[in-house]
Parts: structure tokens; sequence; C-alpha cells
């Protein structure tokens, strides 16, 4: 029965529904269970070693670590499965049991005597497997042996007779064989196995001897005639996925001749209704071509070219993120052409389900349009479906911050042959938290450099209301202090409500209204002294208000912010008392409080109410963790005339950079990055009435660096550009830099002139070099006012 | 402070009498141009003998001097009137401390002058001193920012300790002449007054000898070395500069403030905020022309079409 071959006939043996071997040729890549109607046909994906149970999706979520978050790929039982766990807690109590198991092996060496397996072992292996009973160097065929006998196959050879030669290890064919040197099979298996070989129509004649060793176990050599067909100049693909498979008709062996043609000619035509029927793949030309040169060279269509040209054909699948295409067959051999069906995967149903903790389905609380709308349209009924699509949804559906779990899982339909259920598995959060925390602080000090402020019981109490109504709806709030025997010195609260899809769930409009109320309490970098002026006492400005506001999303980092705020602005001293004017050390050591204007109002207290507007087009990408591109940002604040002195204003800016690539680098995992020179520039304007807390404040690591905040100046009008090169080194990068700003001569603009009062120059340059190690900037700026250079650390990027 | 009795001015009497005269004299000269008024400020570095300088003028001890301390913080306005006439002479504080220009005593004496008009700037520093450096351009600086350049118009430049005898080498004129140049030209460089200009700016040197070892003439007026009476020099010059055509400052909010920048250009926002809706419309549209330019991965353009 091995060797077939029809005029125009399949190429795997239709008369056996079995069809496993030939379909676990590709059993190392993931394939999605190709729907036969015997289990064992059953293939599973697997996509790494790694195991199916992730433990990482069993711990509870931290909103804490939220930078810790992985994409995790794991195999799943019946396909890809794609998870994601949001969380990984630096410790858990699973790395805690793990680590004490270290321990416990570490110091026993006495207990591991006592328990230790290897003296049974002995007994067991000898238990494990049966000598042959023959004498040895022998040669055994297989139904030779006995059926009662466990055998140790000691090595597999195989034997090309058409060669005459054996073949190594490293031809394709060895991965068809499921038997490995070394393992322990029965007669029954052997048998199995060479059915197996016979029927998955790669050899015309295929045998399996044994040959005795003298330690009991036993050679195996499997010779074989390898299948050809005549040769071929055509090469076709097609998409065979949700056809029904073909169901040959038995051929009876005491056909006549005529009957026989007469099989054959409708085996042929219903092969050509198949092609016909079957859709268009997705392979393009220059596969194409690479396959019909592969043809053109070899001549006689050979099972290894045929192997060969699955292997292809599958690697540009697979290469492509369609992870669950498969070549299932070939077809029209022995015709100039080879036809090459391919089930590709194509989504037949698209299924969100939500469990609870323990992984039961549960029903939601969320709707489901709002995970609906963030996946993309590859996902949906109809579409082949592609690992890059499925982490797409993955990363928005992440993005959404609702779930602590994650899983996008293709799984085969059973209905539909070659067809692909998507699963979408979430577990939602707790829709409402509550977290109480209490710190001790620690607060920039005098010059940036960090203080403890006081050993007090400081803290946050917080809580949340998630996803009100399904619909990603927030309330959040929390009250924050660092003294809470004292709260009303520095108590900072934040009430805010996140209401998006404000143009229905529906819309594709991306629009997210944000309401909230809200309070801070701020360093002015306006009063603070120049170089070499003694300490000026600092200003603090708190501001208590009201914001609402509109965000649009067009892409994931470009968006549009309109709304409205209305605030209470206070400027107080060191000692919380509200002060209308900025104080000054005289010369003599005393204090005067006659400095610049805090307040517009010219009484230390402001209302203000005025529109805002900012809009960021943002097209920076990663190159290998390099950022590239160009990120705009202009933000207008209109004042509306309402308040105290009825401020009238507008202040704008305009943030300008760029992240120039200087060197074509091939992108990929693990290549590094490209060198980039980051071009930055930052004009900021009002017209009109401008308290000082307002004026836009020269120096420090986001404006000029090198300098203190507001070290250079504060001005109505200021400009800064820079320029950063950065170099990549090993996984990070160093980077050199100068930096300018300037008031534009705009200093003596601002009430009572603080520019001037604390001897400011109103302009100043820095340049320096650093290297960025972990999340800290590491740098050594020269101020170039006053020539001196330091060593700086900062957290977080300066652009 | 603000309301000082104005009182006779009995100082008058304790000048010689050839000084009374000339003084007498060169006043009605002024009332006849129907000024009845005369507000003097006097300005400059601590310790040159400003309150000296007063003293002098007027005849009698009106503000306090002190030899070794610096007078009080605050600006004084003495008043005194004679037929009618009314002299003010506002001695102010000196304006360094610690080698800086105090910008707080400039302040102070800004706020003083509120609602006054300036009729004469005594800008007042010593002959004796050889040198000009960079604080007095500053001190001179800090006087035009506070009153505008148009004060130097009114301005004389008044040298203390006139009575002395020069280095070797030098006779009395050429020192003086020497140090009046080089100190006229800080009070160019600090007012900003151009070249062209020097002739609208003719700012007139005045020696001072305020020590009572004072030399006297036979008439018993004070004299310099050169033999010039230099009270009424002084008056004189005071009176020519006052009718010289030019303005008296008029200190007001304006002045001291500056110009508010919070009300320039507030008539402008509805402009500015029409362009920069433009502005954000332009940004909108490039925005969403990024979102069709951006390049598709192969998966998303191949399957863009379902196929069933």
């Amino acid at each position: 029965m091995a060797s077939f071959g029809a005029q125009g006939q399949l190429f795997s043996p239709p008369l056996t529904p079995s069809l496993r071997p030939r379909r676990r040729l590709a059993s190392s890549t993931p394939i999605l269970k190709a729907g036969s109607s015997t289990p064992a046909n059953t293939i599973k994906c697997d996509l790494s070693s790694s195991s199916s149970q992730n433990p990482e999706s069993l711990t509870p979520k931290k909103p804490f670590f939220s930078l810790a978050q992985a994409l995790a790929f794991s195999a799943g039982a019946a396909g890809i499965l794609l998870r994601f766990s949001p969380v990984t807690p630096l410790v858990d109590i699973g790395d805690f049991s793990g680590g004490g198991g270290v321990g416990g092996t570490g110091d026993g060496g006495f207990w591991s005597r006592i328990f230790s397996p290897a003296a049974i072992a002995k007994d067991e292996e000898s238990q494990e497997w049966d000598s042959h009973g023959l004498p040895a160097n022998i040669v055994v065929q297989l139904n030779k042996l006995s059926g009662f006998k466990k055998y140790k196959i000691s090595e597999i050879l195989f034997y090309d007779r058409r060669r005459g030669s054996v073949v190594g290890t490293e031809d394709s064919f060895f991965e068809m064989v499921t038997i490995r040197p070394g393992g322990i099979y029965n007669k029954a298996q052997l048998q199995k196995e060479l059915e197996n070989l016979a029927t998955c129509g790669m050899f015309e004649k295929v045998d399996l001897e044994g040959k005795t060793n003298p330690d009991g176990t036993v050679g195996v050599t499997i010779s074989f005639l390898e299948s050809t067909w005549q040769s071929a100049d055509k090469f076709r693909c097609i998409n065979v996925g949700l056809m029904p498979q073909t169901k040959p008709i038995e051929m009876d062996a005491d056909m006549t001749d005529k009957e026989k043609m007469e099989y054959f000619r409708n085996q042929e035509k219903d092969y050509k209704r198949r092609i016909d029927k079957s859709r268009p793949c997705l392979l393009p030309m220059p596969v194409y071509r690479e396959i019909l040169q592969m043809l053109r060279d070899q001549g006689k269509v050979s099972a290894r070219l045929l192997q060969k040209i699955r292997d292809r054909v599958q690697k540009w699948y697979h290469d492509e993120g369609y992870a669950c295409a498969q070549v299932v067959n070939f077809g029209n051999l022995n015709t100039r052409e080879v036809v090459c069906e391919v089930v590709e995967g194509d989504i037949t149903q698209l299924v969100i389900q939500f469990q609870d903790k323990l992984g039961n389905v549960v029903e939601g609380n969320t709707q489901l349009p709002v995970v609906r709308r963030e996946l993309p349209k590859q996902l949906r009924q109809g579409h082949v479906f592609n690992i890059e699509a499925g982490k797409q949804a993955l990363r928005n559906i992440n993005s959404l911050a609702l779930f602590s779990n994650i899983e996008v899982n293709p799984r085969p339909d059973e209905k539909n042959e070659g067809g692909i259920i998507v699963e979408i598995k979430l577990k939602e959060l707790e829709q409402k938290t509550a977290e109480v925390s209490s710190e001790w602080s620690i607060v920039p000090g005098r010059g940036g450099r960090p203080t403890l402020a006081s050993i007090q019981p400081g803290g946050t109490v917080s809580f949340e209301h998630r996803n009100i109504k399904g619909l990603n709806r927030s309330i959040l709030g929390s009250v924050t202090t660092s003294n809470f025997l004292n709260p009303q010195d520095d108590l900072a609260f934040k009430l805010e409500y996140v209401h998006p899809y404000l143009d229905g769930v529906y819309n594709t409009r991306n629009r997210t209204l944000r309401a909230s109320c809200f309070n801070s309490r701020k360093l002015s970098p306006v009063f603070t002294g120049g170089p070499g002026v003694d300490e000026v006492p600092p200003i603090w400005v708190d501001r208590a208000g009201i914001k609402a506001n509109i965000t649009e999303n067009f892409t994931r980092q470009s968006k549009f912010t309109y709304g409205l705020v209305m605030e209470e602005i206070t400027t107080r001293d060191e000692s919380s008392h509200i002060s209308p004017n900025g104080q000054r050390v005289l010369p003599s050591g005393g204090i005067s409080a006659d400095g610049p204007p805090t307040t517009l109002s010219g009484t230390g207290i402001d209302r203000m109410a005025f529109a805002q507007a900012n809009i960021t087009r943002d097209n920076t990408k990663f190159v290998n963790g390099a950022i590239v591109g160009e990120r705009n940002v202009f933000q207008v604040d209109q004042g509306l005339g309402v308040g105290s002195n009825f401020p009238f204003f507008n202040r704008h800016q305009l943030t300008l950079t760029r992240f120039i690539q200087l060197k074509e680098v091939e992108e990929g995992a693990g290549k590094p990055p490209p060198p980039v020179l980051v071009l930055h520039g930052h004009y900021g304007g009002c017209v009109g009435d401008l308290p000082s807390y307002d004026a836009f404040a020269l120096g420090g690591p986001y404006s000029v660096r090198g300098y203190n905040m507001g070290e250079l100046g504060a001005a109505r009008n200021i400009l800064e550009v820079a320029a950063e090169l950065r170099i990549p080194v090993r996984n990070t990068h160093v980077y050199a830099f100068a930096e300018h700003g300037n008031d534009l001569g705009s200093s003596k603009d601002v009430k009572g002139n603080p520019t001037e009062v604390y001897r400011r120059m109103g302009y100043g340059s820095s340049y320096g070099v650093g290297a960025k190690l972990g999340l800290v900037r590491a740098e050594y700026a020269v101020d170039h006012n006053s020539g001196t250079g330091a060593v700086f650390f900062r957290f977080g990027e300066r652009f | 402070m603000a309301y000082q009795l104005i009182r006779e001015w009995t100082g008058i009497q304790q000048f010689p009498l050839a000084t009374r005269t000339k003084l007498i004299e060169l006043l009605g000269k002024l009332k006849q141009e129907n000024v009845n008024t005369l507000t003097i400020l006097v300005m400059g570095k601590g310790g040159v003998g400003k309150s000296s300088t007063v003293n002098s003028i007027l005849g009698e001890r009106a503000v306090t001097v002190n030899a070794f301390q610096s007078e009080g913080p605050r600006p004084v306005m003495v008043s005194r009137s004679q037929a009618g006439f009314t002299l003010n002479i506002i001695d102010t504080p000196g304006l360094v401390e610690g080698g800086y220009v105090n910008d707080q005593a400039v302040e102070i004496i800004k706020r003083f002058l509120l609602d006054k008009t300036i009729d004469v700037l005594l800008y007042v520093d010593r002959l004796d001193v050889y040198r000009t450096d960079n604080l007095d351009k500053q001190v001179v600086k800090a006087i035009t920012d506070s009153f505008g350049k148009q004060i130097w118009r009114r301005g004389v430049v008044v040298l203390t300790h006139g009575q002395l005898s020069p280095p070797d080498g030098l006779n009395y004129e050429d020192f003086f002449s020497r140090r009046s140049e080089a100190l006229m030209r800080v009070v160019r460089l600090g007012a900003g007054i151009r070249k062209q200009d020097l002739q609208d700016f003719a700012i007139p040197v005045i020696p001072v000898e305020n020590s009572g070892r004072c030399n006297k003439n036979e008439s018993d007026e004070k004299i310099l070395p050169n033999g010039t009476a230099w009270i009424p020099n002084l008056v004189k010059t005071i009176i020519d500069l006052v009718s010289n055509g030019s303005k008296a400052i008029l200190v007001d909010k304006k002045l001291i403030e500056g110009p508010n920048p919070n009300k320039r250009g507030k008539f402008l926002i509805p402009l500015i905020v029409a362009f920069q809706y433009l502005v954000v419309k332009q940004i909108q549209r490039t925005i969403k022309d990024d979102i069709k330019k951006e390049p598709k991965v192969p998966w998303e353009v191949r399957s863009a079409n379902p196929k069933f």
C-alpha cells in the first residue's frame, strides 16, 4: 500500500483516513488542528517550550509595578496563546518558595542521600525494557519481533535504497520519524511507526528491520525508496481552509481497467473543482518565483523537494506572523503543475469572554464594544489570523487598564475545518479599590538636592472606582499629606472623573472628557537667586481649582486637548503666610518683603479662569530602543478676563523636537540602536496680564541644564534651544549636549522684574556630557555663565 | 513726612552779604520768570558729601551729617521759603551698598518722589578721587533707569572737597578738568547719552567745598582755590539750567513703574487667538496626513479586505 502516484492524484494517500504523519511533519511550528475525524489528527501548536501554565497570570494586580509589564507567550493546549500578565511583582510568594527550595538542596546532602532515587533507579531501569533475547548481530524483520517485549532502541539508521547509502540525521526525512534512539518501544508501536511512514506518501516503499546488539538493545534500520513524480514547471498555491477535506471513494482492488480509468477521471475532475472553489493564497510573487526555481532546478519532483517547498511556504507564512497557516497537502502530482494546499487559518469567529479569578467564565462588567473597538480589524471574522494582530490586540486592550490578565487565544474551529476561533479571555480588575500608603517624604531642597523633609507619618489615601457602567468611566480621588498629624499644612487632594467615548462607544472618534478638582503646591522658580546671590526666601505657589477638558486622541501619541480651568492661586512664604510680594535678603541680613509682586491682584491671592488648548503631534517611534522622529507641541492658555483684576492674557508655547537618526540600522531585537541627534526648540510668550507665577522660568533640568530651576531668570518671552547627540553604547547610550536659554530682553516686562531683583543674567548656555543608566541620567554639565561644571543625576528624559 | 512745614529760609541770613545779595538777585530773576518753587534732588554714592552740600546751600544744619555713619535710609526733603519763593532740596541716602547699587534704596527714593517735580538733579561725587569705575556707571544708570534720560538735561555734577591741592606737577585747573572729564565720560556711558546728543546734555560740573575750613575771600565768601565763590556759582548754574528750556521731571506712577507691560498689546489678543486657531487647525490637518501616510505593516495591508 505504500506506492501511490496515480496520474493527477493527490500526493497524500487518500485511501486512508489518517493524515496524521504528514501533518506532524510540521509539529515544531505552531499549527492548528486540521479537524479530521480521528483524534490522532489533533496537532498541538507549540510556540515555545515554556510551560503553558504561566504563574504570573495568577499573581494579583498591583498598579505599582505597571512598568514591569511583559508580554509573555506561552503554549496553549490547542493553539497559540498570547497571554498578557500586566503584573510582574518583584517579589511574590512563588519566588519565595523557590528560594526556599534552593536552600533545601543546598544543605540537603544528608537528606538527598537518604531519599536519593538513584539507588532504586537501577532496578527500575532493568524493568523498563526487555532484552531482545536473541543472538547478537543478527538482522530481525519487524514481524519477527516479539509482541510482548519492550525493546530498547539503540540507534536508528536511514537507508536510502535509491542512493544506496545511509542518510544522516540532517536529512529532512529524519524529522518524520517519531521513535528516538534510546527510547523503549514495543512491537505494536514500531509497526505503527512503519505504517505511518508508509502512508505519508513520501516513500514508494519503506521497511523497518532490527539488528540485535550484544547488550540486549536493538538497532533499527529504516530502508526506503523515495517517491518521485514527473517533473513540473508550474506551481500553484491555494487556500483550502474552510473547505471540506476530500473524502475519496475506496478504490476497489478488483476494478476493471475501465472502472479504474473512470475512477481516476472522476478524481481528477473533483480535484479541478476543488481548485476552482479554493480561494487565492496570500503567498506573494517572489516566493512563487523562488519555488518555481526550485522545481526547475530539481527536474523530477521528489518527496524531498516537496518537503522543501512545504518548508519554504510555511516559513514565509510564519515569518509574516500567520502562525496558524499550514501546508496540508500537495495535489496534482504527476502533472506539469504542483498544487500546494494551504490552510491559512481563517478566523471564523471572535469570542470575548470574561473570567473570574479562578478562571471560570463569567459575565463581565465591561461592555463588549469597549473591548471590541480596541481590536484590529484583522482579528475579525473573515481575516487570516495573524499573530501580530493578536499582539496588537493585546497591547490595545492592555492600554485600557481594565484587566489583570488578557489572553488572545486562537483555537481551531471544530465545526469549520481549517477555521480559527479567536478567543479573548479577560480577567477584570476590581472595580473599586481603596489604598492607604504611608511614607516618609524626601523633598527637593535647595539646589535640587533631596532632603528628608521630616520623619512624620505622611502618606496617601486614595480610592478608585473604575469602569463605571462597564464603559471605562472612572472616578478617582486621593488625598496626600506629608504629615497626617497636621494635614492643613500641605494637604494635596485630587478628585477626577474620566469619561471616555464621549462620542459613543461605537464612534471611531476617540474623545475623552476629564473633569477634576485639584490642588497643588510648587516652589516658584521665579523667586530664585542668580549665581552668587545668597539664598532668596522661597515663594510657594498653591493652586486649587477645577478643570474640565476634552482630549481627542488621533493616534496613540498625537492628541488634542482643550478645556477650561478655574483656579485660585495663593502665594505663600516659607512659613505659609500669604505673601503678596517676593522677599529678599538685605545686605544687612534682614528680610524685606517688598520684592516683585507675586500675584496680579497684589494681595497674594488671585482667582482666574482661562481656556487651555494643547495640540501634540508626535511621530516618534522606537528604532531598536532609540527614539526617532519628531514631536511638536503647541499650547495656548487664553485668559477670559474673569477673576481678580480681570486677567486677560494669551500665553502660548511652541515646542519642537526632532530626533534625527544618523545611521540606518537593521531593526530587530538585540540589534544596536542608531546614533541620534536631538534638536529641540521651545518658545514661550505671553501677551497681556502676566502674574509672576505664570512667567516663564529659565534654567533647570527641563530648560537649560546645568542651572537650577529659574536660575537664569523669569521672563515674559523665552526661547530655548538645545542639541544633544546620543551615541549608543552597549545597552544604553552616552550623550553630549549644548543648550541655550534667552529671555529675549523680556525680563523687564514681568512686573517687578524679578530677574533683575534677584540678580540673574536673563540668558545662559550650558554644555556637557552624560550617560543613561537605566532610568537615571548622570550628566556633567558646565554652566557657561560662571564656567563651572557639576555632576547631576536626574530621573527621566530631558526631551 | 509727606507734609513738612515750609519754614522761612533763615539760613540765608547766615551767608555773607555778598553771597546773600547774589542769591537774592538770582532768585529774583527766577521769580520774574514766574517760577516760585525750585526742587533740587541730590543723589550720589554714600559718603561723598551730599548732606553737607545740602547744608551748605541752605546755610544751616538742615540735615544731620555724621562723619562716620551714613545717614538714615530715608530721603529727606527740606523746604525753605524766602520772599514767596520756595526752595525744596531732597537729600537722599547713598545708592551704594556692599559694592552694588542698592535697588531698595533706589526704590525708596522713587516712592518718596512720587508726584513731585524735580527741577534739578545734583549728582554728587568727590573731586579728590582719581579714578572712576564701573560702580559709578551703575549708579548713574540706576538714576537714569529710574527717572529717564531726560533728567540729565537738568543735571549738575557736583564735586565736593573742591579745596584740594592737586598732586605734584598739576595745577588746580588741570586736575579739575581732568577729573570732571573722567566723570562726565562715566555719566555719558551710564546715562546712555550718545555723541550726537552731547549738545543737548551739556552737564555743568561745579566744585564745592563744604568744610568749615574753606578759604574765604575778602567779602567773607567761601572760595575755591581758583578764587570763585562757589555757593553763588552753584546757585547760578542751577538757575541757568532751570531756564534753559528743558522740562522739569514730574515723577508719576508711570515713570516709577515704567510702562505697564501687562497692558501692552492686550488689544491684539483677539487677533492672536484667531491666528492660533488657524495654527491648531493646520496641525490637526498635518496629523491627519501623518495617519494616512503612516507605513502599514504587511499583514495590515494584506488582509485589509475580508475574503468572505
